[in-house]
C-alpha cells in the first residue's frame, strides 16, 4: 500500500521540475528587448508554448483548466518528442509549426544560459 | 496556357491587427518542393498559402515593421530566406527561425541569388555600395563585394542577372561577381525581368516628353548566347510583369497593369495567347510556378488571385509533403479528482535526458527569512490588501539575500549560544578589524 502510494507520487518531482525550469525562463525581465525573444527570434515559441500549455481557451474564449492538458504538453516536452504542434501569438498573426524536440532544446539552451550566468543559490 | 485555365481561388493578404486594413503584397514567391505559396508585405510578416485554396499555413515576422517591407524571398530544402532593407533571415517552412543575420552595412538592400554554389549561398544587394556572400548553411556573411552599381532586381539565369535603376542590366558572373556585360534594356528604368536558359526578358519604362514615366508597349529581349539583343517583342498593352514559363524554354507570359495576359513564344512572336484577369483595380505582381501549372498575381486591393486549370493545377512536379501539426491522438479517459495523481497521464517513451533534470547546483532550503527594517515598515501604506510603497531598501527587486550570514543574525537580534572557545575567536576577529565591524553594525 505504501509502495503503491508513493509510485502515484513518483512523477511529481520532474514535472515539478519542469515547471520551475519554464519559470525561471519565461518572462524575465533581463531578456525584455534581446533579439532572441522578439517576435522573429528563436526563443519566442518558449514564450508561444507556455500560453499554449497553461492559457488554453474555449470557442468561446474562456479559460479551460484541464490538468490532463497541461501534464500531457509538459511530459512531451520532458521526454522530448517528435509530435508537432501549432503555436499561435497572442494577436493571432504568427503560427509556427513546432516539434516538442526543438521545444526541449530552446528550453534546454536558454536554461543554460541562465546557469552560465548564474551565481550559486 | 491550356483552354481551361482560370481563377481558381483568391485571397487578401491577412492584415497586421485584428482590426487592420489588409496590406498589399511587396513579394512573392512558390515553393520549390512543396505546394506553398510565400508572400511577404510591409510590416516584415512572411506568410504561406497552401496549394489550390491558397488557405493560410504558416506565418512569422522576418524582421521589425520599422524594417520596412519584405524585399524578397527564396526558397531551398532547409526552408525560406527573406531578405529585408536591413537584414536577411532564414527561417523553416513551419515558421520558427533559423538564423538572423544583420549588419551594419546592411543599408538598402532590394534584391538577391543565389551563386554558383547551387542553394546554398546567395548574394544579396541594394541601393548600396556593398553586396553580401552569404552563407545560407552558416548563417554566415562570407564575403562582402564592393559595388559602384546599385541593383534592384536579381535573377539567375547562366549569369547573375542584375538590373540598375536606371534601365540597365549588368550580367555577373556568378563566382567572382564581375560585371560580365552590361545591356541597356529600357531608358528610364526597368520594372520587371525573369531570365532562364538563353533569355534575358524586361519590362520596363521610359520618359515621354521628359516628365511622364511610360510602361514601353513591348517586352526587351535579350540572347545570351549571343551576348545581344533580339528585336523587342510588341506588346501595345504596356509590358508591366514578365516571366518565362519553367517547362517551354522559349515561351515568356507578359502581364500589362491591367490584367491583360499574353502567353508568347519568343522565337515565334506573332502567335499569342490572350487573356484577361479579373481585377478592379491594378496588378502588382505576378509568379509563376516551378510546374508551370499555376500563377499568382497580387492587386493594388490586397488581394492574391490564384490561376491555373482547375483539374491539373499544382505548384511542383513532385512536392513533398507539407509539414502540419500532428494530429492528435485520442486521450484516455481521465477524471480529475484532487486525489488523481499526476501520473495518470503517462509520459511518453524516451531515450534521451529528460527536459526536467535538474543539473547539479547547491541549493539553500532552510534559510531564514528576510527581516525588514523598521523604517522601510513605516514608509509604506497599509491597505486591506498589503502594505505598499516605493522600493527603498537599497537592493534590486527580488535580489537574493544572505539572511545567514552573521552580521545580519547580529542586527535581528537573535543570537545563538556561543562556546568560550567561540567567543574568544570572535573578540580576537573584532580586535584586528573593530573599526569596521562597528561601521557595518551601525549602518
Amino acid at each position: 500500500a505504501l509502495n503503491s502510494e508513493l509510485f502515484r507520487e513518483l512523477e511529481n518531482g520532474r514535472i515539478a521540475r519542469l515547471m520551475m525550469k519554464l519559470g525561471t525562463i519565461n518572462e524575465r525581465q533581463e531578456f525584455e528587448g534581446d533579439r532572441a525573444w522578439s517576435e522573429n527570434g528563436e526563443r519566442y515559441m518558449l514564450k508561444l508554448f507556455r500560453d499554449y500549455v497553461f492559457h488554453q481557451v474555449d470557442s468561446n474564449g474562456n479559460p479551460v483548466m484541464d490538468i490532463g492538458h497541461m501534464i500531457r504538453c509538459l511530459n512531451k516536452l520532458d521526454a522530448g518528442v517528435d509530435e508537432r504542434i501549432c503555436l499561435t501569438s497572442r494577436d493571432e498573426q504568427t503560427s509556427f509549426v513546432v516539434s516538442y524536440k526543438e521545444l526541449k532544446k530552446q528550453l534546454a539552451n536558454a536554461f543554460n544560459e541562465l546557469i552560465k550566468t548564474a551565481k550559486p543559490g | 496556357m491550356d483552354g481551361d485555365w482560370d481563377e481558381v481561388a483568391r485571397v487578401p493578404f491577412p492584415p497586421p491587427g485584428v482590426h487592420a486594413l489588409p496590406t498589399q503584397v511587396t513579394t512573392m514567391t512558390f515553393d520549390t518542393t512543396q505546394e506553398l505559396l510565400w508572400a511577404g508585405n510591409d510590416y516584415g510578416r512572411v506568410t504561406s498559402f497552401l496549394s489550390t485554396e491558397l488557405q493560410q499555413h504558416t506565418s512569422f515576422k522576418a524582421h521589425q515593421a520599422a524594417d520596412g517591407p519584405v524585399r524578397q524571398i527564396l526558397v531551398n530544402s532547409k526552408g525560406v530566406v527573406v531578405l529585408g532593407s536591413k537584414d536577411v533571415h532564414m527561417a523553416h517552412r513551419r515558421g520558427p527561425p533559423i538564423w538572423h543575420l544583420r549588419h551594419d552595412d546592411m543599408k538598402d538592400l532590394r534584391c538577391m541569388s543565389f551563386t554558383s554554389k547551387g542553394t546554398a549561398e546567395i548574394i544579396a544587394a541594394g541601393l548600396q555600395d556593398s553586396m553580401f556572400v552569404i552563407d545560407l548553411i552558416k548563417g554566415e556573411v562570407v564575403k562582402q563585394v564592393r559595388t559602384e552599381r546599385q541593383y534592384s532586381i536579381m535573377k539567375r539565369g547562366r549569369y547573375i542577372c542584375a538590373a540598375t535603376r536606371n534601365g540597365s542590366v549588368d550580367l555577373l558572373d556568378p563566382v567572382t561577381f564581375a560585371v560580365v556585360k552590361t545591356w541597356n534594356a529600357h531608358s528610364a528604368l526597368i520594372n520587371d525581368m525573369d531570365a532562364q536558359h538563353d533569355f534575358i526578358v524586361t519590362c520596363g519604362y521610359s520618359l515621354r516628353q521628359g516628365q511622364n514615366y511610360m510602361l514601353d508597349p513591348f517586352l526587351n529581349v535579350f540572347d545570351i548566347r549571343k551576348m545581344a539583343s533580339m528585336p523587342p517583342i510588341p506588346f501595345p498593352a504596356g509590358a508591366a510583369y514578365v516571366r518565362m514559363h519553367p517547362r517551354m524554354l522559349t515561351t515568356s507570359i507578359v502581364v500589362s497593369q491591367s490584367g491583360q495576359m499574353h502567353v508568347v513564344d519568343l522565337m515565334n512572336p506573332n502567335t499569342s495567347n490572350v487573356r484577361q484577369a479579373n481585377v478592379l483595380s491594378y496588378l502588382s505582381m505576378f509568379e509563376i510556378a516551378p510546374s508551370g501549372e499555376a500563377m499568382a498575381l497580387t492587386d493594388a486591393e490586397c488581394l492574391i488571385h490564384l490561376w491555373g486549370s482547375p483539374s491539373k493545377l499544382h505548384f511542383v512536379d513532385l512536392p513533398t509533403p507539407v509539414e502540419f501539426a500532428t494530429p492528435e491522438e485520442p486521450i484516455p479517459q481521465v477524471d480529475w479528482t484532487p486525489e488523481s495523481p499526476l501520473n495518470s497521464v503517462g509520459l511518453p517513451y524516451y531515450r534521451q535526458i529528460l527536459a526536467s533534470s535538474w543539473p547539479e547546483l547547491t541549493s539553500d532550503v532552510g534559510a531564514p527569512p528576510v527581516k525588514f527594517d523598521p523604517q522601510f515598515l513605516a514608509s509604506l501604506k497599509p491597505t486591506d490588501f498589503a502594505l505598499y510603497g516605493r522600493n527603498m531598501r537599497g537592493v534590486r527587486r527580488n535580489q537574493f539575500e544572505d539572511t545567514r550570514s552573521v552580521h545580519k543574525s547580529a542586527n535581528s537580534g537573535l543570537k545563538a549560544p556561543k562556546f568560550l572557545s567561540e567567543k574568544a575567536r570572535d573578540l580576537a576577529k573584532s580586535e584586528s578589524s573593530s573599526d569596521k565591524a562597528d561601521e557595518l553594525s551601525n549602518s
